[in-house]
């Protein structure tokens, strides 16, 4: 436990650095707008240093205190079972987006926008047949229903618009 | 006697055929959201939380902002009653605050085969707590009000300090990391525009970041993300016990006479319970252990706690939600919450374009009475459906986990999105709910970054405002008694931590010495 209570610690206040390091211009003689106003950036200066003097405190007592020989996770089980939600999640908010990038010129396209709806079809129906182990009219059907019931419900019912796809700039899609 | 009045006006905002209409859907869901172990009430509220500003804008009709707080609130209750099914039921706890009902909820209803009485007695001493608890909120909230109107900008800001100080102070995390929290909290409300000079800050160049880090997306990682990335660890662990229950008649009645047994002990609880719930950053979680422990401690039967005693249900529940009822009173009255839930529901109030604090009273009083009058009406419709409803609550604990789980991560998803329209909400949303995972496993407390998260631009505006009134000399902070008590209150809640280390200390070198004499007489 001891690294990664020690790695915590250390990124919590190389965080609190680059704040403080932001917020240098805290003693400026020109900070604040008014008589006694301390300015902008004294807040935030102090906030970090108080979070990186703590960070510091946690990250001392982690390495002089004698700790449990546990790790983090218990047993490779649970790390997989972890990851096994992670991943696709943070897979499923880049595919709604889409993944590119832009100069000045044009915008280009790795992966196209799937938008909402299509990378929910696509999400909900990897976890029905990786975690489910369902039967492949079943995936299909949970794939389908579940953009179709939200759809109904946010899009139709409180007219909440949500990310489309690009088949739905191409008319190919409502959604 | 004005209460009287104003709490009539109250019940006649929240009878209204919408209100109530909402509030049953949201105990509902609060119920389910209880049971379900992946999500938790403060997750639940704050991936619903876009959703009521629709609500609040009228999107159904006759709705308005007390709708959208009915809404909001009565997920909570429901949530604060539906935690302990799956807790006596299945061993596991749906809440944070049913972990104390695996100590005797689960044994009474396994091994002393009564699973309806377990139910119907953690329902009957909810109910009573809650009741007990609204009927102070009702009498307590008006004159705090009335005396918050009064403060400056020094006092306000003392009652910052002072909530930041509890949460350190009697926080069951170590104290520099409830502080590292706070710190990270405050930080990131200052990312963005300053609200006074209009310098931008901490952007670090990126014009999406301007408008500043949004609560919503933040909480919703934490808790919502953060929650599902932790049972999904538990469900490459655990295993699940399962007992089938069915509440009948004859457990209410029984519940009711063992209640009546404990009347002393669940009256002093859900008291108890109020005055520790008002504290920031506390609510219910940490009631139910202090329940637990009053319960034990005044018990003429000590020896069978942890066997299915019934006072080690009623104490913990009694207190638990008596406490979930007074986590709203520093939000309403104040400005400030009591709790991660209640600090979400806050955030609501930003949104509708409400200010929490004193001023609510004067201005929207029919919003503040219709929310007491719901919270009366909100726990006696819990207390009913779950009577009612137990056999289809337990069934929701056999959802597949395959698709649960993925649903909840996308309706998280929806909920960070439509606030703002805004993809970096949804990346702020899973980052910060893998931050979220990481940090509970480092056993670092929330609490803390939420509450400071949501109050950290009122903290910096008082701070600033009453050092431009005190031509820069912090000494204005004491010119006031009221602020100089309140001052010197959170410093005494931040030593306590240091006390009790000293103490610890010292009684683990008496003992050494002890010991060391015992080996060398």
């Amino acid at each position: 436990m001891r690294p990664y209570q020690v790695a915590t610690a250390a990124a919590i206040a190389l965080i609190a650095a680059v704040a403080m390091f932001d917020s240098r211009a805290a003693f400026s003689p020109s900070a604040g707008t008014a008589p006694g106003d301390v300015g902008a950036r004294w807040y935030p200066f102090w906030a970090a240093t108080i979070m990186g003097t703590a960070a510091v405190v946690v990250a001392y007592r982690a390495l002089t205190t004698p700790q449990a020989a546990e790790g983090v996770f218990e047993g490779s089980r649970s790390l997989f079972a972890v990851l096994k939600l992670m991943l696709p999640m943070l897979a499923y908010a880049v595919l709604i987006g889409g993944v590119g990038f832009r100069t000045t010129d044009f915008t280009y396209r790795i992966v196209p926008p799937f938008g909402f709806y299509l990378a929910t079809a696509l999400y909900m129906g990897l976890f029905a047949w990786w975690l489910g182990r369902y039967k492949v009219w079943w995936v299909a059907a949970i794939a389908v229903a579940f953009p179709i019931v939200i759809f109904a419900v946010f899009e139709i019912g409180f007219r909440v618009s949500l990310p489309k796809s690009f088949l739905f700039s191409s008319g190919l899609l409502p959604f | 006697m004005e209460v009287f009045g104003q709490l009539a006006g109250g019940f006649a905002t929240a009878l209204q055929p919408i209100n109530m209409a909402m509030l049953f859907i949201a105990v509902v869901l609060g119920l389910v959201i209880g049971v379900l172990p992946g999500l938790g009430g403060t997750s639940g509220v704050a991936i619903l939380l876009p959703i009521t500003v629709f609500i609040a804008h009228g999107s159904l009709p006759g709705s308005d902002a007390t709708t959208a707080i009915i809404f909001l609130a009565g997920i909570y209750w429901g949530a604060l009653f539906g935690g302990v099914i799956t807790s006596i039921l299945f061993n596991i706890p749906g809440e944070p605050w049913a972990v104390v009902l695996l100590f005797d909820g689960f044994p009474l209803a396994k091994r002393l085969g009564k699973p309806g009485l377990a139910l119907a007695s953690s329902f009957v001493s909810s109910f009573l707590g809650a009741l007990v608890s609204t009927i102070l909120f009702t009498f307590f909230a008006l004159p705090i009000a009335l005396k918050a109107l009064e403060f400056g900008p020094a006092e306000l800001f003392a009652v910052f300090v002072l909530s930041f100080a509890t949460l350190i102070g009697l926080g069951a995390e170590a104290p520099m990391k409830s502080l590292a929290m706070l710190a990270l909290g405050l930080l990131l409300a200052a990312v963005g525009f300053d609200t006074i000079t209009g310098e931008q800050r901490l952007n670090f160049g990126q014009i999406s970041l301007l408008s500043g880090i949004s609560f919503v997306p933040v909480t919703i990682g934490l808790f919502g993300i953060g929650e599902i990335l932790a049972s999904a660890e538990e469900q490459g662990i655990g295993f699940v016990e399962n007992i089938s229950a069915r509440l009948g008649l004859r457990d209410v009645f029984e519940a009711v006479r063992e209640l009546r047994k404990r009347l002393r002990l669940v009256l002093s609880n859900a008291i108890i319970g109020f005055f520790f719930g008002v504290l920031p950053g506390h609510g219910a979680t940490a009631a139910s252990f202090l329940g637990y422990g009053l319960a034990r401690q005044y018990s003429k039967n000590k020896e069978n706690f942890g066997k299915g005693e019934i006072s080690g249900i009623m104490g913990p529940q009694a207190a638990a939600d008596s406490a979930g009822v007074a986590s709203l009173v520093p939000m309403i009255t104040l400005g400030i919450p009591g709790s991660p839930t209640s600090a979400v529901i806050m955030a609501g109030l930003f949104i509708w374009g409400l200010q929490p604090g004193p001023v609510l009273f004067i201005q929207h009083p029919d919003f503040v009475w219709g929310l007491i009058a719901s919270i009366y009406l909100g726990h006696l419709l819990t207390f009913i459906l779950c009577l009612l409803a137990v056999p289809l609550l337990a069934m929701i604990m056999r959802v597949p986990y395959a698709i649960i789980t993925p649903f909840i991560v996308v309706i998280s998803i929806i909920g960070s999105y439509s606030l703002n329209n805004s993809m970096l909400d949804v990346f702020i949303t899973v980052i910060f709910g893998v931050i979220g995972y990481w940090l509970r496993k480092m056993k670092y407390p929330l609490a803390p970054l939420v509450v400071a998260l949501v109050l950290g631009d009122s903290t910096e505006r008082e701070l600033r405002k009453a050092l431009i009134a005190g031509h820069g000399s912090p000494l204005y902070f004491f010119n006031s008694g009221l602020s100089t008590v309140i001052l010197v209150l959170a410093i005494v809640l931040v030593l306590i931590p240091l006390i009790r280390t000293i103490r610890a200390r010292r009684r683990g070198a008496v003992a050494a010495a002890g010991a060391g004499s015992a080996a060398h007489p």
